[in-house]
C-alpha cells in the first residue's frame, strides 16, 4: 500500500479529479461567500434602518419637548426591561441620564456615528439569568444640541450568530467538497490505474519475451478498451513479424548453408587441382556462380524488406498494363521456344492503372520464369492481360506443368518456402514472396489456381498464376 | 585510359585498381569524397569511378560539386543502394552510369569502357558500321554484305546498342538495363536467348562471325 498510494497520487486521473474537486470547492466557496456577504449586508442594513426610524422618532420628541421629553420617552420604554431597543442618554458631563445600558459603547463610531459592539445584556426582571449575557448590538450615537449625547441601538446577536453559523457551514461544505473530490479521485484513479497496470503488466511480459500475452478487454469501447484493442493489434503484428523474422532467419541460415557448402567444396577442390589449369578455372568459375546465386538471394531479401517498408512507393504512376505485358511477352517468347514450349499471349489494351513499371515487370518476369522452369518440354505457356469481371487489370500466366497442390498454394508465397519437387531446381525460394510483396505495394491480389487441366499432356494439371490490380477510377 | 577510383573501402579499391591496370588502364585511388574532389581537379582523368557512401563527403555531393565547376568527366557511380529511386537520384546528381554492389569486375570494366566511348565527340551518326554490317538509323535498315536483314524492333535496338559499343564487352545486365530498361535479373537466361536469335540473323548465313561471347562477362560485337 505504501508504494501503491504515491503511484496513485502520480496518476493523471488522480490529478485531474483533484483539480476538478479543487475547482468545485473553490467555486462553491465563492458562491456561498457571495450569499454570505449579501445576507450579512442585508441584515446590517435592516438593523440600521430600524435604528434610523427610532432616531427619527426621538428627534421629533426632542424638537417638541427637548431633553426632558426624550428622557421621559426612554424611561417609559425601558422600565421593566424587555425593550425592543437599546438606549443611552448621556449628560454633557458624562453622567448617564437614562437607558438600559450601563454606558455609551466605547467602540469608536464610524463617520455616520454607527457602532457595533458587545454589551452585557441587562437583566430582565423576573427572568432567570440563563441566557448568555455578552451579546452583540448595533446602533448609532447622535450628538444633540447643548452637548447631550444619545445612543439608539438594537440587539443583533441572533442575526450575527446566524451569519457566523452560515459562514462556518460554508467553510465546512467547501472542505467537504474538496475531501469528497480527493476521495473520488483516489477511487476513480485506483480503478483507472488498476486497468492501466494490467496493460503495463502485459507490456512488461512482452518486453521480457512473452509475446503471447494480451491486454484484457472489457468491450465497453471506452478509451482504455480502445487502447487495449490497439495494443493487442500491435502485439499481433509484432508477433507475426517476429515469427516471420525468426522463420526467415532460420531459413536464411538453412538455405544459405547448401550453396555455401557447395562453394567451399569447389574452392577446396580448386586448391587440390594442381597442374590441371583448365579444370581449376572451371571449378573457380562455378564457385563464382555459386557466389552470384548467394548474392541473388541477398538482393532478393533486400528488395523484399524495402518493398515491405514502403520505400518503393515513390515511383508509382499511371501506366497501361498492356505495355508491360507486351514487353515481357516479347522477352519470354524466344525463351519458351528455346525450351521447347509453346508460347501464346492475349493482351487487352487501353486500361490505365497506377503502378511502378519496373516492379510489375519484375513480378510478371518472376511468374514467367517459374512457368518456364517448371513446365516440361512440349508444354505451353500463355500470358494474358484482360479487364476481369471485377473491373481490375488481371495478368495471368498459365502453364501445363505439374501445378501446385491446393494445400500448398498459400504457402508458396511465404519466404524461403520451396516445395519438395522444386528443391533440385535453382532458385532462392523468394521469387513468389517478392511477387506477393510487389502486388501488396500496388493493392493488388495474387491468386494461384489450376491450369488448363490434365488432358493436355497427362503430366499435371498445370498452374494458373494471376495478379489483379485496381484500375484508375476514371479509366 | 586514366581512371580515378573514389572509394573508402581500400580492399575494394585495390581490387578494382588491379583489375583496371591488368586491362591496360592507369588507375589512381582516393579514399573519400574530399580527396577525390581534390585529385579530380588536379589532374585530367578520363573516367571517375565513385562510391556513393563515403566519410567526409559522399559521392553524390562530390559529383554535384564537380558538375557545378563545369567538369564533364564521365562518372560511374558504385552503390549498394539499387532501387530505381536511388539510380534516378544518382543520375540526377550528374552520374553517367550506375552500378549496384556487389558486381563482377567484368561488369565494371565493361561499363567504364562504355563510358569512355561516350566521351568521344558524339556527332549525330545516322549510320553504324562494323565490318560488313551496316545499320541505317534513319531508314531503320540493316544490311550485311548485300543482303538486307529483317529485324524486330527490339532486335534492332539490341543490335544498335552492340554496334555503338563495338569492340567493347557488353554485359547481360547492361543489355537488360539499356535495351529493355529492366533493373532486375530474371532467373532464366533471357538475354542469351535473344542474343542467339540475333546471331542467327546477322551471323549464321555468313562465313565470319561478328557477335562473340566473352566468357564470364558478356558479348562483344567486333569485325
Amino acid at each position: 500500500m505504501q508504494t501503491r498510494l504515491p503511484a496513485i497520487l502520480r496518476t493523471t486521473a488522480f490529478r485531474q479529479t483533484l483539480l476538478s474537486a479543487a475547482l468545485f470547492a473553490l467555486s462553491s466557496f465563492v458562491i456561498l461567500a457571495f450569499v454570505y456577504a449579501a445576507s450579512a449586508g442585508m441584515m446590517l442594513r435592516r438593523a440600521d434602518a430600524v435604528v434610523n426610524d427610532e432616531v427619527a422618532t426621538l428627534s421629533e420628541r426632542f424638537d417638541a419637548g427637548g431633553i426632558r421629553a426624550i428622557n421621559r420617552y426612554i424611561l417609559q420604554r425601558t422600565v421593566g426591561g424587555g425593550a425592543d431597543y437599546l438606549y443611552m442618554l448621556v449628560h454633557p458631563t458624562g453622567r448617564s441620564l437614562s437607558g438600559n445600558l450601563s454606558g455609551l459603547p466605547d467602540t469608536q463610531p464610524d463617520d455616520e456615528g454607527r457602532v457595533q459592539f458587545t454589551y452585557r445584556r441587562p437583566r430582565v426582571v423576573g427572568t432567570e439569568d440563563t441566557e448568555k449575557d455578552d451579546r452583540t448590538a448595533r446602533g448609532r450615537i447622535v450628538e444633540l444640541p447643548s452637548g447631550y449625547r444619545l445612543f439608539v441601538g438594537i440587539d443583533v446577536d441572533e442575526e450575527r450568530t446566524l451569519v457566523d453559523r452560515m459562514f462556518n457551514t460554508i467553510l465546512a461544505a467547501s472542505a467537504l467538497a474538496l475531501a469528497l473530490g480527493v476521495a473520488g479521485g483516489i477511487f476513480i484513479s485506483r480503478r483507472f490505474v488498476r486497468r492501466l497496470d494490467l496493460i503495463n503488466d502485459v507490456a512488461r511480459s512482452v518486453r521480457s519475451g512473452d509475446l503471447k500475452q494480451r491486454a484484457p478487454r472489457n468491450n465497453t469501447g471506452d478509451e482504455l478498451d480502445e487502447l487495449s484493442e490497439n495494443f493487442n493489434d500491435m502485439l499481433d503484428r509484432v508477433e507475426a513479424l517476429m515469427h516471420r523474422m525468426r522463420q526467415t532467419g532460420d531459413s536464411i541460415a538453412h538455405d544459405l548453408r547448401t550453396p555455401l557448402t557447395r562453394m567451399r567444396n569447389r574452392l577446396d577442390e580448386a586448391l587440390r587441382e594442381d597442374g590441371d589449369l583448365e579444370a581449376r578455372e572451371q571449378t573457380l568459375e562455378r564457385a563464382i556462380s555459386d557466389t552470384d546465386e548467394l548474392l541473388g538471394i541477398f538482393n532478393a531479401i533486400l528488395s523484399l524488406s524495402r518493398l515491405e517498408s514502403g520505400e518503393s512507393r515513390k515511383s508509382i504512376q499511371p501506366l497501361d498494363p498492356a505495355d508491360i505485358a507486351e514487353d515481357l511477352a516479347e522477352l519470354y517468347e524466344p525463351v519458351c521456344e528455346d525450351e521447347g514450349l509453346g508460347f501464346d499471349s492475349e493482351i487487352e489494351r487501353g486500361m490505365t492503372m497506377r503502378g511502378d513499371r519496373g516492379l510489375i515487370s519484375q513480378a510478371l518476369a518472376n511468374i514467367l520464369d517459374n512457368a518456364v522452369k517448371y513446365t516440361p518440354a512440349g508444354g505451353a505457356v500463355t500470358l494474358r492481360l484482360r479487364k476481369n469481371g471485377e473491373g481490375r487489370a488481371e495478368f495471368s500466366v498459365t502453364d501445363t506443368g505439374p501445378g501446385i497442390p491446393d494445400q500448398d498454394r498459400t504457402r508458396v508465397t511465404q519466404r524461403f518456402v520451396r516445395l519438395d519437387n522444386s528443391r533440385t531446381l535453382p532458385g532462392s525460394g523468394l521469387g513468389l514472396s517478392l511477387v506477393q510483396a510487389i502486388i501488396d505495394v500496388h493493392h493488388g491480389r495474387f491468386e494461384l489456381g489450376e491450369g488448363p487441366g490434365v488432358s493436355v499432356d497427362g503430366r499435371g494439371p498445370g498452374l494458373r498464376a494471376s495478379m489483379c490490380f485496381p484500375l484508375k477510377p476514371d479509366s | 585510359m586514366r581512371i580515378l577510383i573514389v572509394e573508402d573501402d581500400r580492399e575494394a579499391a585495390s581490387y578494382i585498381r588491379k583489375g583496371l591496370r591488368e586491362s591496360g588502364h592507369v588507375a589512381d585511388h582516393a579514399g573519400d569524397g574530399e580527396e577525390g574532389l581534390e585529385m579530380a581537379r588536379a589532374a585530367e582523368y578520363d573516367i571517375l569511378v565513385v562510391d556513393r557512401m563515403m566519410p567526409r563527403m559522399d559521392g553524390l555531393t562530390m559529383i554535384e560539386t564537380l558538375r557545378n565547376d563545369d567538369d564533364r568527366t564521365p562518372v560511374l557511380i558504385l552503390s549498394a543502394l539499387g532501387e530505381v529511386d536511388d539510380r534516378v537520384e544518382g543520375l540526377k546528381a550528374g552520374g553517367d552510369d550506375y552500378l549496384v554492389k556487389p558486381y563482377a569486375f567484368a561488369e565494371l570494366l565493361a561499363r567504364v569502357e562504355a563510358l569512355a566511348r561516350r566521351r568521344d565527340p558524339e556527332t549525330v551518326r545516322t549510320k553504324l558500321v562494323v565490318g560488313d554490317l551496316e545499320m541505317d538509323l534513319l531508314a531503320r535498315t540493316v544490311i550485311r554484305g548485300d543482303e538486307e536483314i529483317l529485324l524486330q524492333p527490339r532486335e534492332f535496338r539490341l543490335l544498335e546498342f552492340l554496334m555503338k559499343h563495338s569492340g567493347q564487352v557488353v554485359t547481360r545486365t547492361m543489355l537488360l538495363e539499356k535495351v529493355w530498361d529492366y533493373h532486375f535479373d530474371p532467373q532464366t537466361n533471357v538475354i542469351d536467348v535473344h542474343i542467339s536469335r540475333l546471331r542467327s540473323k546477322i551471323d549464321k548465313p555468313f562465313p565470319r562471325a561478328l557477335l562473340h561471347t566473352v566468357r564470364g562477362a558478356g558479348y562483344r560485337l567486333q569485325a
